[in-house]
């Protein structure tokens, strides 16, 4: 089970991000978003599962997420997850961070 | 939703968390269904990439952020169903808890009132006295015309009031006199105080100009409340004090009760008023003419000096003060060069006064502090037992526990259910400590205190109380909670499936933290107890103690004849006629009179000059003097060792006599023999020593024995006596009545302030040790019973625990007796390893205890012994029942249970 020895030192700011963004496009459950960010990132990124939950809970906390209890195409009752308008601002601030941060990244280890 | 809300909807959150996780792991499985997997290897695949479904809950609820408050809300609802289950043991613990707790409260409510508490003053911070340094014969009282120059030479910021000690007067408000405390003071010290007036006004420096010209009063809130109800009327009226008519001008502030801790002052009197009071008391005098006023004279120094100071002028205030006290002594200290460099060094100092005043606190200070340490331990051991109790429960459910860990809940939160139903017992048990608290405090304080009125102390229930309690109770439910968290948080779950809970052990049985605390309990019992007996030794010790007179055969009526208005040159007549009464009263069988009575707390002691003899400076020529007439020696019983008594041929127009005791005769003429033998105040040397009386503890039993001088009541017939003294035959109870009619046939009017016997005297004055040795008897015993139950359930618990290991021992052909032997070792062992401890325990108490015992050392082996082998004794009791038990162990049955 060697992909399931995910990334588990990501940091807990950069899950909460890919979160935000995954369940920026529409309403997900929990699994679906374990799912999303596996296909996404083409198998690189394997959330570990046990941590996602309180993740999402965290943030529904925090009134960057807001839940609803809905039926799934196959007719089941699951919690879907979706961005709220603070959760949505916060998306956009923490995703430019990243891309600042990320291209001086690249710059330094460019230059080597 | 807000926090409270989720609080409430907790229920529902919890069945849509697993219905989530539940959720996830089915679609999970599905999909990897689809891709091939088989369902088992699916599910389990599903599973472990979940992680375990418990934890990735508990984590989501901590994400949560108010896990912290569900967890305590879901513990204590679960701690209080856990009480309910167990009514017995939550009655138990909660009630040892209450009264341990609230005796602790007690306590601590006594000693904060006197020796915690500031004044209820504005800026208590602020206020000093005045006291002296430098000298070894100091004395805290000033003259009046000292303390108006150190006055004046204060900085502006700072006040300077004089004022005396509390004194009992008699004040009659229409019909009969009744005794009050008062004290007379300076006009500035009302604003020195800092007080304001409930009524009317205070007194003021306006108040104290002419000497004898301001006839008025300031009474205080209790004494308004008590005496008048509080009737606004009182104001403006005249109240007669000690036979002075005064005007109440007004009524202090509700609550203050003067500066001296424990002591609620009535009336307060004008300084100048002093000669119309007839106040005479507690002064010190150089050449001071005491049958006139007080205020205009040097020599008489009377008055305490109290000080309010801001913080930063205390330095100036103290170098200005010592200026004018230094200038002072250069005009009058003694011309002797040596004499005099020393009364030079003395120096005045502030000392805080923002706790006020109080001779209680320096009279109990220490045994409230042996106090306060007694009633901790004994709350300690109480700790213990619940600990043990808890303990053994909660290894009744280590397997519960066990259960629970392998379903994935942390240790931790274990922890915190342990520890919350250990904390909520403990509040429990310090909210019905606050009822104890306060009947033990005025218990406590009626214990503690020698009068009927008993101690005018406050002991509210106030913030600082409850904070205590509160402190203590969550304390307490630490430390007992302690032991079984550990317990928890080691759970080890490997031993408990395999063992299923049994022990087989023969030596070491499991549960080492029991041991531990049964051993402590012993040790810290052997220490109360070992209180206990040094308490109570000491007390035995001072009634033992030979005064040096008859204590039970002597009655003494205290009585006050300058309150009763006598003028001097009537005096002589009244003493005759009050002898020839009490005489004359049936059961009496000798009499006679004196200017201090035994053990009655007052006297006088002056400076005494050998003509010829070259002293070294800061020499003390001090003696305490007593007047008496001629029978006096013979009616309390002190034997006239050398020369001769007192007769009727000593009078005012014959040559001055005196006669010594052996401490004086030793002190001022070492081998010399005295008789014939003079000295004077100063050298003038006009008494002559024409006897030597045995050495008596004139005032009280523990004082190392006074060097008194004695003169013949005859040749100072100008002086007030206070004492009547008498030598009885009959029974007490019937004498008692028969003296005082005699007195009040003399004069109706002549106020009684007691008629006792001089052996209740001195007991009296042993209240302290007496109060001391009771509490720390109470606690001793308390101690050994927690202690001895604590043993008792620990050894019973372990002779249940290994049931089929006697029972086998006993199959396979042990005796009973060898059994109950087993058993009995094993409880004396431990009481062995707690008395070990306790003695480690003992020795950095030995310096404490120093002061507190008389005629024994604090380490007294006897005591120690003595309290070892009572609880080696209770140890054996304790473990008798089981061991009996033990060996009566059926080993069909126990085998049978396996």
């Amino acid at each position: 089970m060697s992909d399931n020895r995910a990334k588990s030192d990501i940091l807990q700011g950069m899950l909460d991000m890919l979160v935000l963004k995954v369940v920026a496009h529409e309403p997900l459950h929990g699994y679906g978003v374990a799912q999303r960010l596996r296909l996404l990132s083409q198998d690189r990124l394997q959330i570990p599962q046990g941590s996602l939950y309180p993740a999402l809970h965290r943030l529904e906390n925090r009134g960057l997420l807001k839940s609803q209890w809905r039926d799934t195409a196959t007719g089941r009752e699951a919690k879907f997850y979706e961005l709220t308008a603070k959760g949505r601002r916060r998306l956009d601030e923490e995703v430019s961070g990243w891309r600042e941060l990320s291209v001086a990244i690249s710059m330094i280890i460019g230059t080597t | 939703m807000t926090w409270l809300g989720r609080l409430f909807g907790r229920a529902k959150l919890e069945r849509e968390l697993n219905t989530e996780i539940r959720f996830h792991l089915e679609e999970h499985i599905r999909g990897l269904i689809a891709a091939g997997l088989t369902p088992d290897q699916a599910r389990r695949e599903a599973r472990m990439s979940l992680g375990g479904p418990e934890q990735v809950k508990e984590e989501t609820r901590d994400a949560r952020g108010t896990a912290w408050l569900e967890d305590w809300w879901h513990d204590t609802r679960f701690a209080l169903r856990t009480m309910r289950r167990a009514p017995g043991f939550t009655a138990a613990a909660v009630l040892t808890l209450a009264v341990g707790i609230g005796a602790n409260s007690a306590v601590f409510s006594l000693v904060d009132a006197l020796l915690l508490k500031t004044l209820p003053l504005n800026r208590p911070d602020q206020l000093f006295v005045v006291a002296r340094a430098g000298v070894q014969d100091a004395n805290e009282r000033f003259s009046y015309p000292r303390f108006s120059r150190l006055r004046a030479s204060l900085p502006e910021s700072a006040g300077l009031a004089a004022m005396t000690p509390a004194a009992r007067m008699f004040a009659a408000f229409g019909a009969t006199p009744e005794v009050v405390t008062t004290q007379l003071v300076s006009g500035e010290w009302f604003p020195v105080v800092g007080v304001a007036p409930a009524a009317g006004r205070l007194l003021g420096p306006g108040d104290n100009q002419t000497l004898s010209g301001h006839p008025v009063t300031v009474i205080s809130y209790a004494y308004w409340n008590r005496r008048f109800g509080r009737s606004p009327s009182v104001v403006g009226s005249t109240l007669r004090i000690n036979g002075t008519p005064l005007t109440v001008v007004g009524v202090s502030a509700e609550g203050f009760f003067g500066l001296t801790v424990g002591e609620q002052v009535d009336a307060w009197i004008p300084a100048v008023m002093q000669i119309d009071l007839r106040y005479h008391q507690n002064a010190s005098n150089t050449d001071g003419e005491t049958e006139r006023p007080w205020v205009p004279q040097e020599g008489m120094a009377w008055l305490w000096l109290v000080a309010r100071v801001p913080a930063a002028v205390v330095g100036p205030s103290v170098a200005r003060l010592n200026k004018v006290n230094t200038e002072d002594l250069r005009q009058l200290a003694a011309t002797d060069t040596a004499e005099r460099r020393y009364r030079l060094q003395e120096r005045l100092v502030l000392n805080s006064a923002a706790r006020g005043l109080s001779p209680l606190r320096e009279e109990f200070s220490d045994p409230l502090v042996a106090l306060m340490i007694s009633v901790g331990l004994v709350l300690l051991i109480a700790c213990a037992n619940l600990a043990s109790l808890l303990l053994a429960r909660s290894t009744a459910r280590s397997r519960e526990i066990a259960v629970r860990v392998s379903l994935g809940a942390r240790p931790g939160r274990l922890v915190r259910q342990v520890l919350t139903e250990s904390l909520t017992l403990a509040l429990i048990g310090g909210a019905l400590s606050i009822v104890v608290a306060r009947a033990g405090g005025a218990a406590l304080l009626r214990a503690a205190s020698s009068s009927k009125r008993g101690i005018p102390l406050d002991l509210p229930l106030d913030l600082r109380l409850l904070a205590f309690a509160f402190g203590i109770s969550l304390l307490t439910g630490l430390i007992f909670g302690l032991a079984p968290a550990a317990q928890v948080a080691r759970a080890n779950l490997y031993d408990t499936f395999k063992t299923g809970g049994r022990v087989t052990g023969g030596r070491g049985v499991k549960l080492p933290l029991g041991r531990v605390l049964v051993v402590s309990q012993i040790a810290l019992s052997l220490v109360l107890v070992v209180v206990a007996g040094l308490f109570a030794r000491t007390l035995h010790n001072l009634l033992a103690i030979d005064p040096g007179y008859d204590r039970e055969q002597v009655v003494e009526a205290r009585i006050d004849v300058r309150a009763a208005g006598y003028d001097q040159e009537h005096l002589a007549p009244l003493y005759q006629r009050l002898l020839d009464a009490v005489r004359a009263a049936p059961g009496v069988r000798s009499v006679s009179l004196s200017l201090h009575g035994l053990a009655g707390g007052s006297a006088r002691t002056s400076g005494l000059t050998i003509p010829g003899e070259s002293r070294p400076p800061g020499f003390d020529n001090a003696a305490q003097e007593n007047l008496v007439t001629p029978e006096y020696f013979a009616t309390v019983g002190m034997p006239i060792l050398r020369g001769r008594g007192f007769g009727p041929y000593d009078g005012p127009k014959t040559p001055q006599v005196v006669i010594v005791n052996e401490a004086m005769a030793r002190y001022f003429f070492g081998s010399r023999d005295p008789i014939g033998l003079r000295f004077g105040y100063d050298e003038n040397a006009n008494m002559e020593v024409v006897g030597v009386v045995r050495d008596a503890k004139v005032n009280e039993l523990r004082e190392a024995t006074p060097r008194m001088v004695f003169h013949p009541l005859a040749q100072a017939p100008e002086e007030f006596i206070s004492s009547i003294e008498a030598r009885i035959s009959g029974p007490v109870a019937l004498v008692v009545p028969a003296v005082k009619r005699a007195v009040a046939s003399v004069d109706q009017n002549l106020p009684i302030r007691d008629v006792t016997t001089v052996g209740e005297l001195l007991e009296r004055g042993l209240q302290r040790e007496q109060f001391a040795s009771e509490l720390a008897s109470l606690f001793g015993a308390l101690a050994a019973l927690l202690a001895s139950i604590g043993l008792y359930g620990m050894i019973s618990y372990s002779v249940a625990r290994r049931t089929n290991e006697l029972g086998i021992r006993l199959a396979l052909g042990a005796k009973p007796k060898e059994v109950r032997w087993l058993v009995i070792r094993e409880t004396l062992s431990l009481v062995a390893g707690g008395l070990g401890l306790g003695l480690l325990l003992l020795l950095p108490l030995v310096g404490a205890m120093r002061r507190l015992v008389y005629g024994l050392s604090p380490r007294d082996p006897a005591t120690i012994v003595f309290a070892a082998g009572l609880l080696l004794l209770i140890g054996a009791l304790a473990g008798a029942i089981p061991a009996w038990r033990a060996s009566r162990v059926d080993p069909a049955t126990a085998l049978r249970a396996e």
